[in-house]
């Protein structure tokens, strides 16, 4: 069996692969420690893993992180929520009406180019330093990208579902919600999920310029009085969250489209 | 046995400058199986299309029981190689779909015609099943199934068996011309392969390269008779016909002897 694991194209269990990741994830937090510990590197600069655990607690309890945390997510939450039920009506459209795609596609592509950070003086002046402003620069960051995957994935329905539902006597309407829609969704939802990721990255440049909560603004604050394991703390709490929902989606993957 | 129940009339059809079928004159009887044979690429495809109304004819007609062909409706159904059946759906699933625009039916004649329908491809046991957990086969038939489900007078088979392996494929042209014979439809299969049309043909039309014209027409069912069972398939009759439609296929490409 351990033979098999190095072998060129050889097969593992579910059970042996996770072992394996676990057993990495351990030794890579154990050279860490060690490494840490022994002084090679200031603790500004490198803290150990028990030193951030340890300030992770700290924070939880007395500097309210999971209140950070939740206001973190309700904010990137509202703007994917937002994006996406714009994105899905207007990326279906595109692609179903030539008018529509014809018209939309240069705007959204030059949009989607401007790098978000440099429309936050912009946006500040537009919306304060306001929850206003967080939600549309979350927006503006993950709409543009998400209406083009839309497009996309209408536009890979295969044609003979489309003609199919026609000699089945559909309306064009029928075919756009009983048929092409269906047949987009596995592909739609993985780009939901894959959105929803680069949320967070635009949540923590909203948070850094413009806001006293959130996990964006905890680790600026702790930066500012260089201390390193808060910082670790709140970048490790980010990626748990982003672990944890994208695993969460995986799993309603799984079971919406079981037939696939 | 109307024998001008599908008919086309100097059809012409071009994409841009591309001229794909060119004055194409047909009649095809009611309740008969026609078999489309052509090169591939011929524009042989895109002349049944035309019949289902998903393409339109640049110039011509097409008329089923003498209605002009507008676009696309339930009248006529097609089943495709690939993409055949909808894999969100099961079995079952797929079969109601056909009726899912009808408001001719109630909630019982539909269930009641899933299960006759299910019974007639021989998947009862399947009826729950994703296309995903069955053959590529048992797939076309579910294709078949849901376009008869539909109420569709005309099939529309554009190369249905292609990508199936050679014994599934025998067995599905003689379970199709059993189930045209029981449901009494009638079909346009389009395929390139010579011995598939000669054995479920009652009538073989044979275009020519691009732009697709009526280079000869077959009458396949005075030969082979009505029933086909496997055994057609070694007769000296089969052997002959098939041999000669090659001969005239090779004398049109220009092949060397």
């Amino acid at each position: 069996m351990i033979r098999e694991l190095f072998t060129f194209r050889g097969r593992a269990t579910a059970r042996t692969e996770i072992l394996i990741g676990v057993m990495m994830a351990m030794a890579v937090l154990f050279l860490w420690e060690a490494v840490a510990r022994a002084g090679f590197v200031a603790p500004q600069f490198l803290p150990s893993p028990s030193q951030v655990l340890v300030a992770l607690w700290t924070m939880v309890t007395t500097q309210h992180l999971l209140w950070h945390a939740a206001i973190s997510s309700l904010r990137v939450w509202v703007a994917f929520l937002l994006a996406a039920a714009m994105a899905i009506p207007i990326g279906i459209l595109m692609s179903s009406y030539r008018i529509v795609g014809a018209s939309l596609e240069p705007i959204i592509d030059f949009i989607r180019y401007l790098p978000v950070p440099a429309l936050v003086p912009l946006s500040i002046i537009w919306f304060g330093v306001g929850e206003e402003t967080k939600i549309f620069l979350l927006w503006l960051g993950t709409f543009f990208q998400l209406v083009l995957l839309v497009a996309d994935d209408m536009r890979r329905v295969p044609h003979e579902y489309v003609e199919i539902a026609f000699t089945l006597g559909a309306k064009p309407r029928q075919v756009l919600t009983d048929v092409a829609f269906r047949a987009m969704g596995p592909s739609l939802v993985d780009n939901l999920r894959i959105t929803l990721g680069w949320c967070w990255t635009y949540l923590v440049i909203a948070e850094i310029v413009a806001a006293d909560s959130g996990l964006g603004f905890v680790i600026w604050s702790a930066r500012r009085y260089v201390k390193t394991p808060e910082v670790m703390a709140g970048v490790v709490v980010i990626g748990l969250i982003g672990l944890l929902t994208d695993q969460i989606l995986r799993a309603m993957h799984r079971r919406m489209f079981r037939y696939m | 046995m109307a024998s001008d129940y599908l008919t086309f009339e100097k059809v012409t059809k071009a994409f841009g400058p591309v001229l794909v079928v060119s004055e194409s004159t047909l009649a095809i009887a009611r309740y008969s199986l026609v078999v489309f044979l052509g090169p591939s690429g011929c524009g042989k495809t895109t002349l049944m299309r035309m019949a289902g109304g998903l393409d339109t004819p640049t110039s011509g007609t097409i008329r089923l029981d003498g209605e002009a062909v507008a676009g696309p409706d339930r009248r006529r159904g097609m089943v495709f190689q690939s993409y055949s059946s909808f894999p969100w759906l099961t079995v079952e699933g797929n079969i109601a779909f056909g009726m899912r625009y009808r408001n001719d039916l109630n909630a019982a004649q539909r269930a009641e015609r899933v299960n006759h329908y299910l019974k007639l491809i021989g998947l009862e046991d399947f009826a729950k099943s994703f296309p995903n957990r069955i053959s590529g086969g048992m797939r076309q038939r579910v294709a078949i199934a849901r376009s008869l489900a539909a109420g569709s007078d005309v099939l529309l088979m554009d190369e249905p068996f292609g990508a199936l392996d050679a014994l599934t494929r025998e067995r599905l042209q003689v379970e199709l011309r059993q189930i045209q014979a029981e449901e009494r439809k009638t079909i346009i299969f389009v395929t390139h392969d010579v011995e598939e049309a000669v054995f479920l043909a009652d009538r073989i039309i044979l275009f020519s390269a691009r732009p697709a014209r009526v280079l000869r027409d077959i009458n396949v069912a005075t030969v082979l008779g009505a029933s086909r069972t496997l055994a057609a398939r070694e007769s000296q009759e089969f052997f002959k016909l098939r041999n000669e439609i090659l001969h005239l296929i090779r004398n049109e490409a220009g092949v060397v002897k």
